[in-house]
């Protein structure tokens, strides 16, 4: 209960200033700040409406906004063409070569998803996507899968809409350093500048690390690789720090030569690539899922490229038979395995002959760039790939 | 005894105009001296090392080689034709409006006559000769005949159509066919830019062309949304007026950087999903929204500029109020801030390089910072020469514009009474 | 004869009134169905995604720290926007302060007679005020700081007390004593010199004798810096290099000084254009007057001609100042920490984007309409009062 006397102590300042705020005195130039004053106000009150009511979902004007679950895979055979979000520069992974084809790692997954969705792995549209613009591309729906080294985290799978499937590469965050800085460890890197790529998880990663070990790091972000390569070369950055996978491709096209740079042994956080999909589609999911699961099972099961043919044909093996879609006697009668998940039958048949099983896909792309399967390799090999079973 | 008449005059030592010369304009005082010294010996070794860097020092392979891809991208070959073919009709329909002012210039009695002979041609040499100097080095910079031949071919189309344009008044034909003619000649650059969208969509224009083209439709996609701003933010109806000065104080308000990337990220959520423009058109959608805040002010300034008696006689003769504005008032509006709505359009055409930054579109700007990073070209430090190319293009544009406005500006004696 | 006949009745559809107020209504309606069919199109996208649409993400933990602040990983994404915003300012009040220096500077060494400063300041206006402005950041960006600056091995050490380097300039600073205080004291020394200032005037204009304001007060000013410095007992720390990075002193960021100097090199020529102009719009006879009066050069363009041609200038200076704040968001794409790269790094994150983006749009537009409206206050205050 406010003191009366010091209502009438407050009460005339307050009004003055309010009245030099609200009226024409020429001290708010005619009136210029009281505009002011209302359309920051108007402003408030609109953002105030528009977050009150922006939770609750509308079924209003929705017209030929993104499809409803299930609907997608039918619209992706319809359209007879795969919208894959990609990149266009990192070796290994993903490369505009200069015929105007994308040669890599993920491309290569985005033509087993086209090639088991469509049967021919060429149907891909192959969609170039900045760093920034990746998520924002597969929530709005301008591309239907992101095959984009991109790392699977709860928050990625919550707040940015989209739904992960089987990792196709289970990486590390990395420390790449110049060879002759003299540094041989992460632990090395105290007061140094550290560079890495904006909107990636390798930022707050990093950060983690540097707390962890109590090292101080000035964490500086990029706008894309192109930027921090030039830092790097010019000696404004002391370590570049991103996937081990990415690492090793950048290395192989560094100007002054591979050797002029190190990969530092530590590996800090873990960062499973995977493919995703927009949330809200089990369907399409399960399909895609399934695809890049055949490439590994197909691994397993010892089938290639080269063999797919014969193992289809003269296989006395129940499982790889009904894996590939052919034909087999059960209780005399001749019958095809299909699990209802959308995509055709032989789909499995067409993933390894028109691009290869995981081995072979990694084999080509990345066995070149240096790196080894390790945590990559099958189960059965002490790695992490577990296909579940196809039947 | 010598008397006054006797003393002759002591005889002024003469001295040569350029010893004046330095003496007034060099050394008039200490202060003078000392500038003089300081600020020319910077001035010398400036100047000393950009020649040594142009012509000596500077590896320009880089953008000898690449020369197609910053003008036009990766422009498929088998339709570069069509761009030569658009570039000689721009050639002829500029030349042709050109020579249309010139007729209607002497039937006014408003023609130039002041120069004439050697004056018109340093005067025209001095107006152009930049644009042609940077036509020619580009052309020395290219590799095949083919510009060359394009070159000659525009300035041909051009000098036949100012011969045409200013010929035709005087030709006894039909009036019809002067306004069917009038229409084709608006109706050009949007019949050419079909055109070429049939060959390559606007999606894949890349490099200088993106920038050009951006501008282009920027500036002339936002007149119509531009005007309406103007005029409703003079209007006394309260609810036009509060969201014409709404629209126009949040756009003038925010940089175009932000409003890039905001639609970058979100123009393909407000539309159906089928409709997602790509980043070229959201690109050409932003200038647009944004330029036509700009814009509104600057029409509102050249409605404030024309007298009320107008508006006034319009009304006593009249005219109903949608006539009085567009038959008598905005023309005169929009004649008497031509120089403000042409330094609007040479700063939007700066600002589309903000485009490559924002929504990563290969534009004259960004596409030089990727020449840098091919395979040949890698970490040579070679982005000097590549970004001293890209800036002169820039350069010449927006100076040639410049001093054209400035120009016209002097003509129609804006400013002045 | 009678008059008093009513008054024929306007039909209602050319009753001016009732046309005004319908066709508000049109517009409004249009209008509306445009923004409803627009958000409605938003709404349902995002949310079969998932994705909020609310504020909610301000209170997330950022993930991402600031160099050159205090702010780590742990604290809300508002705090960021905060640190953000802190930036934006920061390069802004600099630049705007630098950029009228030079551009005073360089609009009246366009007017000079001699010919060399002449032709050089009309080159640098010509040349910057034509380039984009992205150009002149990639090149100083890429070409000045990156390239030209030594690396921190060899880093240049002018005078033994400025480093410079490629990641970093590091100039002298106090240390190990209350900056607060001193600035305290600055605050003091400042009002001093206004009232040595005004007593300075006031006896100038008594007696005749020349003011001095400007050379007594700053002394004054000097001295209390001085003093309270020793009084408080801070030290100046050096710059060194120390190992790779550069400790001791204050560290100028290189993000930060790439986008200070391509921000004050192009607005100062947009500035010098309009100091040239203003100053060519006070009348020649002024400075003639002002020369018959036997006044030093120096004193006719500070006390008479600049005062003049300032009033010209108030609203297209304004202009540009709220150009160089909106072009400061340029800096996102070189690494320096303002406003708009926060709202990228939190987009990048996980926070939903067209909230973020809206957020930041608005403190531009906040930030523009209160210097616009300060602007338009000195605008009115200087203005020519007119019979």
């Amino acid at each position: 209960m406010a003191h009366p006397g010091a209502i009438r102590i407050v009460a005339p300042p307050a009004k003055g200033i309010a009245q030099l705020l609200w009226s024409d005195s020429p001290y708010n130039s005619g009136g210029e700040l009281r505009k002011t004053l209302i359309f920051l106000g108007a402003m408030c009150v609109a953002l105030a409406a528009c977050t009150q009511t922006a939770e609750t979902t509308t079924t209003a004007a929705g017209n030929g906004a993104v499809a409803p679950s299930g609907v997608l895979l039918a619209d992706v055979q319809s359209r007879d063409s795969l919208n894959c979000g990609t990149r266009d520069a990192l070796p290994g992974f993903a490369v505009l070569t200069e015929a105007g084809e994308h040669v890599g790692f993920d491309s290569d997954f985005c033509r087993v998803i086209a090639a088991a969705v469509l049967g021919d792995a060429t149907k891909v549209n192959h969609v170039d996507l900045e760093t920034a613009d990746r998520f924002t591309a597969l929530q709005s729906g301008q591309v239907d899968v992101l095959v984009r080294n991109t790392t699977w985290t709860a928050t990625r799978d919550g707040s940015e809409g989209a739904t992960f499937l089987q990792p196709t590469f289970y990486d590390g965050q990395g420390m790449m350093v110049a060879s002759d800085s003299g540094f041989a460890s992460v632990s090395d890197l105290d007061g140094v500048v550290v560079c890495v790529a904006k909107g990636t998880t390798s930022e707050g990663n990093a950060a983690n690390e540097a707390a962890r070990l109590g090292l101080s790091w000035e964490i500086r972000p990029y706008d894309d690789t192109d930027l921090i390569q030039e830092a790097f070369l010019q000696g404004a950055c002391d370590g570049w720090t991103s996937d081990v996978s990415q690492l090793t491709g950048l290395r192989s096209a560094y100007p002054d030569g591979a050797e002029a740079l190190t990969i530092l042994p530590e590996v800090f956080s873990k960062e499973p690539l995977a493919p995703a999909v927009r949330d809200g589609d089990t369907g399409w999911a399960q399909a895609v899922n399934w695809a890049i699961l055949a490439t590994i099972q197909a691994e397993e099961y010892g089938i290639t490229s080269g063999n797919v043919d014969d193992e289809l044909g003269s296989t006395e093996d129940i499982g790889i038979k009904g894996f590939l879609g052919g034909e087999f006697e059960v209780e005399g009668a001749m019958t095809r395995v299909d699990p209802g998940i959308g995509l055709p039958v032989d789909f499995a048949y067409q993933v390894v002959k028109q691009v290869g099983n995981y081995g072979e896909i990694f084999e080509r792309h990345l066995v070149p760039l240096g790196l080894s399967r390790g945590v990559n390799s099958l189960w059965t090999d002490g790695g992490l790939l577990y296909a579940p079973p196809y039947r | 005894m010598t008397t006054l008449a006797d003393r002759s005059p002591l005889p002024t030592r003469s001295r040569p105009a350029a010893v004046i010369w330095v003496r007034r304009n060099l050394l008039r005082t200490k202060l003078d001296v000392f500038l003089t010294v300081a600020f020319g010996a910077v001035g010398l070794l400036v100047l000393f090392h950009i020649f040594r860097f142009v012509f000596i020092t500077a590896r320009w392979e880089i953008v000898r080689v690449n020369l197609k891809l910053l003008l036009v991208g990766r422009w498929p070959v088998e339709h570069l034709g069509r761009i030569a073919l658009v570039m000689i009709t721009l050639g002829w329909w500029g030349g042709t409006i050109g020579g249309l002012i010139r007729a209607g210039q002497l039937r006014r009695g408003t023609a130039d006559f002041d120069l004439r002979g050697w004056a018109k041609a340093t005067d025209l040499g001095r107006r152009f000769g930049l644009l042609t100097a940077t036509c020619l080095l580009i052309l020395a910079l290219s590799t095949t005949s083919g510009p060359w031949l394009l070159a000659a071919g525009t300035l041909t189309a051009a000098l036949i159509g100012r011969w045409g344009g200013s010929k035709i008044r005087s030709m006894p034909l039909a009036p019809a066919l002067f306004r069917l003619g009038g229409v084709v000649l608006l109706a050009t650059p949007f019949i050419l830019f079909l055109y070429l969208v049939s060959a390559v969509a606007f999606a894949r224009w890349e490099g200088f062309l993106f920038n050009l083209t951006a501008a282009a439709a920027g500036i002339i996609l936002c007149f119509p949304l531009g005007v309406l701003l103007a005029l409703g933010r003079r209007s006394t109806l309260p609810l036009l007026r509060s969201l014409s000065i709404g629209y126009i104080e949040f756009v003038r308000g925010s940089p175009l950087y932000v409003l890039l990337l905001l639609a970058n990220v979100s123009l393909e959520f407000f539309v159906p999903s089928a409709l997602a423009p790509s980043k070229p058109v959201r690109a050409v959608i932003t200038f647009t929204l944004f330029t036509a805040a700009y814009l509104a002010e600057i029409v509102r300034g050249g409605l404030q500029s024309v007298p009320r008696g107008q508006e006034e006689a319009a009304k006593a003769l009249g005219l109903s109020p949608y006539r009085q504005m567009t038959r008598i008032v905005l023309p005169q509006a929009l004649r008497n801030v031509i120089p403000a709505q042409i330094g609007q359009f040479i700063s939007l055409f700066k600002d589309t390089t903000l485009a490559g930054l924002a929504l990563g579109t290969f534009d004259l700007l960004s596409g030089g910072q990727a020449i840098t990073q091919q395979d040949s070209f890698r970490g040579q430090g070679l982005i000097v020469e590549s970004l001293v190319f890209v800036g002169f293009l820039f350069w010449v544009g927006s100076f040639t514009m410049s001093r054209e406005s400035q120009r016209l500006e002097r003509k129609l004696g804006v400013g002045t009474r | 004869m009678t008059i008093g006949a009513t008054a024929t009745r306007i039909p209602i559809w050319r009753n001016v009134r009732v046309i005004a107020w319908a066709f508000q209504l049109v517009v409004f309606s249009i209008v509306a169905i445009i923004v409803y069919w627009l958000v409605g199109n938003y709404r349902v996208n995002t949310a079969s995604s998932g994705i909020p649409t609310n504020f909610d993400f301000l209170d997330n933990p950022a993930r991402f720290s600031i160099p050159g602040s205090p702010f780590d990983g742990n604290q809300a994404v508002r705090a960021a926007f905060g640190v953000g915003i802190l930036n934006t300012l920061r390069i802004s009040v600099v630049g705007i302060v630098m950029a009228t220096v030079i551009g005073i500077l360089v609009g009246i060494g366009r007017l000079s007679t001699n010919w060399v400063v002449n032709k050089l300041s009309v080159v640098y206006v010509e040349v910057v005020r034509n380039l984009p402005l992205l150009v002149i950041l990639v090149f100083v960006f890429l070409g000045v700081v990156l390239q030209a600056l030594p690396r921190i091995e060899n880093a240049w050490r002018p005078l033994g007390l400025v480093v410079v380097s490629n990641r970093g300039i590091g100039v002298p600073w106090y240390q190990s004593g209350s900056g607060s205080l001193l600035v305290l004291i600055g605050m003091m020394g400042i009002g001093g010199w206004w009232v040595l200032a005004r007593w300075r005037r006031s006896v100038s204009e008594r007696t005749g004798e020349l003011a001095r304001s400007g050379p007594i007060g700053s002394a004054f000013f000097l001295l209390a810096i001085v003093l309270g410095w020793f009084l408080l007992g801070l030290q100046v720390s050096l710059p060194r290099v120390d190992g790779r990075t550069i400790a001791g002193g204050i560290r100028v960021d290189p993000s930060y000084f790439a986008v200070l100097i391509a921000l004050v090199i192009y607005t100062a020529s947009h500035i010098a254009e309009i100091v040239r102009g203003s100053i060519q719009a006070v009348s020649r006879g002024q400075g003639e007057a002002a020369k018959a009066l036997a006044l030093s050069p120096f004193q006719r363009m500070w006390n008479v001609i600049l005062p003049q041609a300032m009033r010209v200038a108030i609203p297209p200076l304004g202009n540009q100042y709220l150009n160089l704040i909106k072009n400061s968001s340029l800096g996102a794409g070189f690494a320096y920490f303002e406003l708009t790269n926060v709202a990228q790094i939190t987009v990048g994150n996980g926070s939903p984007a067209v909230p973020a983006f809206t957020l930041a749009l608005l403190f531009y537009v906040v930030i523009s309409l209160v210097t616009s409206a300060v602007v338009n206050l000195a605008n009115r205050r200087f203005a020519l009062v007119e019979r």
